[in-house]
């Protein structure tokens, strides 16, 4: 016994140590990001270590949202990034069901192809892309942009949601439906709720997609009152004069929102209490 | 929250963006889009033009819009063959060549009477295959040996000087064996800002036809004296990028850097006393080092036409103005292409613009031809493998014509 | 009758999806074929017409600066040791996180989540600037506290590569991290305390239960990851800026991107995705054979 209450203790300090250097790793350079916002005269490296430069001063935020429209910015962005979640997690639950639990023709095909819209170098796609969406009037528009991001994060998100209920066996739907459930029911009452934490990983990543995207944003959205934070970002760039110091506070700021969301969404990632107590 | 309910929140947002989608600002007016990579505060100086634009002409909505280099211009080759696209590109005049040969610009000469295009300093508009294609609000983007006036009082007129104050000012005060502070620094890695060396020993891109003339004498000892600069005076950092010399300079540990006209109110704002000299003379050959000089300015989308044509050229013609270039040039220290604004006494005075239109004068201009591109490109990795020690200043001449001349082939089938 | 239902509710549930998809990545995707076939280049670029199969033979047979053959072989090792780090370093860090006994997990996670979340063009200057010879924080490190000799990160072609492998390991772990934390929610305790019973060893309890039940939802995430990692055109780019040093860090997207955007050679890039496509085609294809991604596991 005694030997096993000492490897547990080994094994647990290992984990802290693994953690907490892994940790730092992580946040090392997004601190040195954080640093870039702080340093006067849009230094983007600098020949010291220090993380608080001694000219360190917080203008860069006031400017960002007195001086420049990065508040538009971030609400274009979030109605943007919450719709495409929204769409992502509908369309890839569901989806997701159809193919874990039915057998249909052109099934392999159809997961297949969802592999293939991600195979293309979407340099090539610009061109016809954009032909496209001239045609169908979608150039300017948040409907456009919202299709073109819900259609980059489908494929993963419904593989992804496909797999998880594959994981989850069969026999609790046939319970659902001795008691009574008609198919639909069993899906969203039974199904669902399992799948809490695959749910959490599209809404994450379709949110992800549509918040950082910037190539096919740039060629959708010409109207600087439509812009997204991305776009946003970039117009701090310029070959060779660059403002740094703005870049780097609205990157932290970029930031914040997902990782607020991560901790909100967390709590169902690792639910590990419905399979458990459900199966048992 | 119910199924329904999150049904009921998604439909109606739904219907809202496609309600704000097709609501569209300016409704009735004649809507002109410039595209441009300036910097910000290029950018703020249009804003402002264009609103007294505006004012002058409240028919017209004009508005401008930030595209990085390169998004710009495969941005705009997308939505010009699409029949899209903005009504005017700003940037500097290499994109004349592959936007004519794409047919997606239209000839200006037309737009505009005689006497107007007269006006302009000749280097400031910019002809391809006979045809004007680009009017310049700008000269320059053209590179100048700035220096900390802590360190340096008076700039160096050749390259012994360049050395022997770069040896000077060159320091290890730790004690480490590494330098603290060094005489020169520049992005020397990039071929653009190798180009005045290559021309002060003599070389050049490409001759009259467009063909490559990069394996030359000009072209091996213009590598050799940068690798000179490193490795036996040692007045340059072992490796260094844009950022990295950008922040030596900035950071006072450099006392002088090559860098452009873009980047002289950074330094300023980052609180360095600077001073702005024409690169020096290599002795050996009797020639200055000449940067590559392009002007910057608008050409037309192909697509534009009818009644919107005489609003652009109204505009175009507003923005290169008299009175609106010199608000330019006294705000970024820019070289204006309006003729008459060279008498202007503000502008014969400035230290700065006075020593930038000298090297303006020795600079050589940038090709238009698309084929620079290729050129560029197969400079790059040959001269950075000369840096890094792979191969002689020789066989990297030689391998960059042979390149150049491959690629441009490629390009042309 | 129960068959007309039984499709009727199949349609239902995924055609939504697919309407989009195919709405969205048809047309662009035949056009591309199209223009594959074509000559469409600076000078044709808008009377171009169908050559062959002429810019495929130019890309197997015609030299290229860098080499295609070398360029290809650098994008596989570029994929598969960016996978391995991203999987291994993504699903022990989940295994370590979901153990009871660790307490502030909420806190280690938000941490390791940051690079997933950070702007990705601000961080990967970062990292360039972070392996600078001179001033670079990883050098720094490496000398002052381990004693070592600075390393010239940039400018030879064998370190600048790990270089840009290390950016992209860390920028990729995060990602791979969290599916793994939610895949590992699906596995019941009991059978772990069914295992302990056995006297199974920690090696045996993730070789026979984690494993398998984590499978269905890491093969969709390795298979994508790869795909995405193949395509991924800025972090190399960003790290060796544009392909430093002397174009010996290019990946196949960077000739797309060049292809197309440099040199204007249309009909020549649309090819060299359609090679691309096929490669990554075929590696799906097996790879879901191998690993049976496309049956249920019940």
């Amino acid at each position: 016994m005694n030997n096993d209450k000492s490897k547990k203790i080994a094994r647990i300090s290992a984990s802290y140590i693994v953690l907490i250097i892994f940790s730092l790793i992580a946040l090392f350079p997004v601190v040195q990001v954080f640093t870039i916002s702080l340093r006067p005269a849009d230094r983007l490296l600098s020949t010291s270590l220090e993380i608080i430069p001694k000219d360190a001063s917080l203008n860069t935020y006031k400017i960002l949202f007195t001086e420049r429209p990065f508040f538009l910015w971030l609400m274009n962005s979030t109605l943007i990034a919450v719709v495409v979640t929204l769409t992502g997690v509908a369309l890839a639950s569901t989806a997701g069901y159809g193919f874990s639990r039915f057998r249909f023709v052109g099934k392999k095909l159809g997961l297949l192809s969802l592999l293939v819209t991600q195979m293309f170098p979407a340099t090539m796609l610009l061109l016809p892309m954009y032909i496209m969406l001239v045609k169908l009037h979608l150039i300017n528009t948040y409907l456009g942009i919202i299709i073109m991001y819900s259609a980059t994060a489908l494929p993963f998100c419904i593989w992804q949601m496909k797999g998880y209920y594959d994981t989850i066996p069969m026999s609790l739907e046939e319970a659902g439906r001795i008691d009574g459930c008609n198919q639909f029911q069993t899906f969203y009452k039974i199904i669902f709720p399992l799948a809490a934490p695959a749910l959490v990983i599209t809404a994450l990543f379709s949110f992800m997609s549509a918040w950082t995207e910037y190539v096919v944003a740039a060629q959708i959205l010409q109207d600087t009152d439509l812009w997204t934070l991305p776009l946003g970002l970039k117009s701090f760039e310029a070959n060779m004069g660059s403002e740094w110091g703005l870049y780097g506070a609205a990157s932290v700021i970029v930031m914040i929102p997902v990782v607020l969301l991560f901790l909100s969404l967390s709590k169902w990632l690792v639910s590990g209490l419905t399979m458990g107590s459900v199966k048992g | 929250m119910t199924f329904k309910q999150t049904a009921l929140i998604f439909a109606s947002i739904l219907l809202t963006l496609i309600g704000l989608g097709c609501a569209s600002k300016g409704d009735g007016k004649i809507r002109i889009t410039i595209w441009h990579q300036m910097r910000v505060d290029e950018r703020l100086i249009l804003e402002s033009q264009l609103k007294r634009f505006m004012v002058l002409h409240p028919e017209v909505l004009a508005e401008q819009l930030y595209k990085e280099t390169e998004e710009l211009r495969s941005g705009f080759i997308v939505a010009a063959i699409a029949g899209q696209g903005p009504e005017l590109v700003y940037g500097p005049s290499d994109q004349v060549g592959p936007f004519q040969v794409m047919d997606i610009i239209m000839p200006l000469e037309d737009l505009f009477d005689k006497q107007y295009l007269d006006g302009f300093n000749p280097k400031g508009l910019t002809y391809y295959k006979g045809h004007l294609f680009q009017i310049a609000d700008k000269l320059g983007n053209h590179l100048t040996l700035v220096y900390n006036k802590k360190f340096v009082q008076v700039p160096p007129q050749t390259d012994e000087e360049l050395i022997s104050l770069g040896t000077k000012l060159t320091k290890d005060t730790s004690g480490d064996g590494k330098a603290d502070q060094y005489g020169l620094v520049w992005n020397y890695t990039e071929p653009f800002f190798f180009i005045p060396f290559m021309t002060g020993f003599g070389g050049w891109v490409m001759d009259t036809s467009g063909t490559p003339t990069l394996n030359t004498k000009g072209m091996v000892d213009g590598l050799k004296f940068i690798q000179d600069l490193r490795d036996k005076y040692k007045i340059i950092p072992s490796e260094a990028d844009y950022n990295i010399a950008d922040i030596l300079f900035k950071d006072g540990r450099a006392a002088m850097i090559i860098n452009g006209d873009w980047s002289w109110s950074g330094y300023q704002k980052a609180g360095i006393d600077i001073g702005v000299a024409p690169l020096p003379k290599i002795v050996s050959t009797g020639l200055w080092c000449a940067p590559m000089v392009s002007p910057k300015g608008f050409s037309v989308n192909i697509n534009v036409t009818g009644e919107k044509k005489k609003w652009v050229a109204e505009l175009l013609k507003y923005l290169t103005s008299p009175e609106n270039e010199f608000e330019t040039a006294k705000e970024l220290n820019t070289m204006p292409t309006q003729k008459v604004l060279y008498e202007n006494d503000y502008i014969k005075k400035n230290e700065i613009l006075r020593n930038s239109q000298m090297q303006i004068d020795r600079g050589k201009l940038m090709p238009v031809v698309p084929e620079m591109r290729a050129i560029w490109d197969s400079m790059r990795p040959s001269y950075q493998a000369v840096l890094n020690g792979e191969n002689t200043p020789e066989e990297a001449a030689r391998e960059m014509q042979r390149n150049a001349l491959q690629r441009i082939r490629e390009m042309n089938e | 009758m129960k068959n007309w239902r039984h499709n009727a509710y199949v349609f239902f549930l995924v055609a939504p999806a697919f309407v989009i998809l195919i709405g969205v990545v048809i047309y662009p995707f035949l056009y591309n074929i199209v223009l594959s076939l074509s000559n469409m280049s600076l000078a044709h670029i808008r009377d171009w017409k169908i050559i062959g199969f002429q810019q495929y033979t130019k890309i197997f047979t015609e030299p290229s600066q860098p080499d295609f053959y070398v360029v290809f072989l650098k994008t596989i090792i570029w994929t598969v040791v960016n996978l391995f780090f991203h999987v291994v370093i993504g699903v022990s860090l989940a295994l370590v996180l979901n153990q009871k006994e660790i307490r502030g997990k909420a806190m280690f996670r938000t941490l390791l989540v940051l690079p997933w979340a950070v702007p990705q063009l601000i961080v990967a200057l970062t990292w360039r600037g972070m392996f600078n010879y001179e001033y670079g924080s990883i050098n720094l490190i490496l000398t002052q506290w381990f004693g070592m000799h600075p390393i010239a990160w940039l400018k030879s072609p064998l370190e600048a590569f790990i270089a840009v492998i290390i950016t992209n390991v860390w920028l990729g772990f995060p990602f791979m991290m969290v599916i793994a934390l939610g895949a590992l929610q699906s596995i019941p305790h009991d059978l772990y305390e069914a295992a302990e019973i056995d006297g199974a060893s920690w090696y045996h309890k993730l070789k026979n239960i984690t494993i398998p039940l984590i499978r269905p939802v890491m093969v969709p995430a390795i298979t994508l990851g790869t795909i995405w990692t193949f395509n991924n055109l800025n972090i190399v780019w960003l790290v060796s800026n544009a392909g430093e040093p002397s174009d010996q860090t290019h990946l196949m997207v960077s000739f797309v991107y060049k292809a197309a955007f440099n040199f204007y050679r249309y009909g020549y890039g649309a090819a060299l995705s359609m090679v691309i496509f096929v490669v990554l085609l075929v590696f799906s294809l097996v790879f879901m054979r191998k690993t049976k991604a496309t049956e249920a596991v019940y």
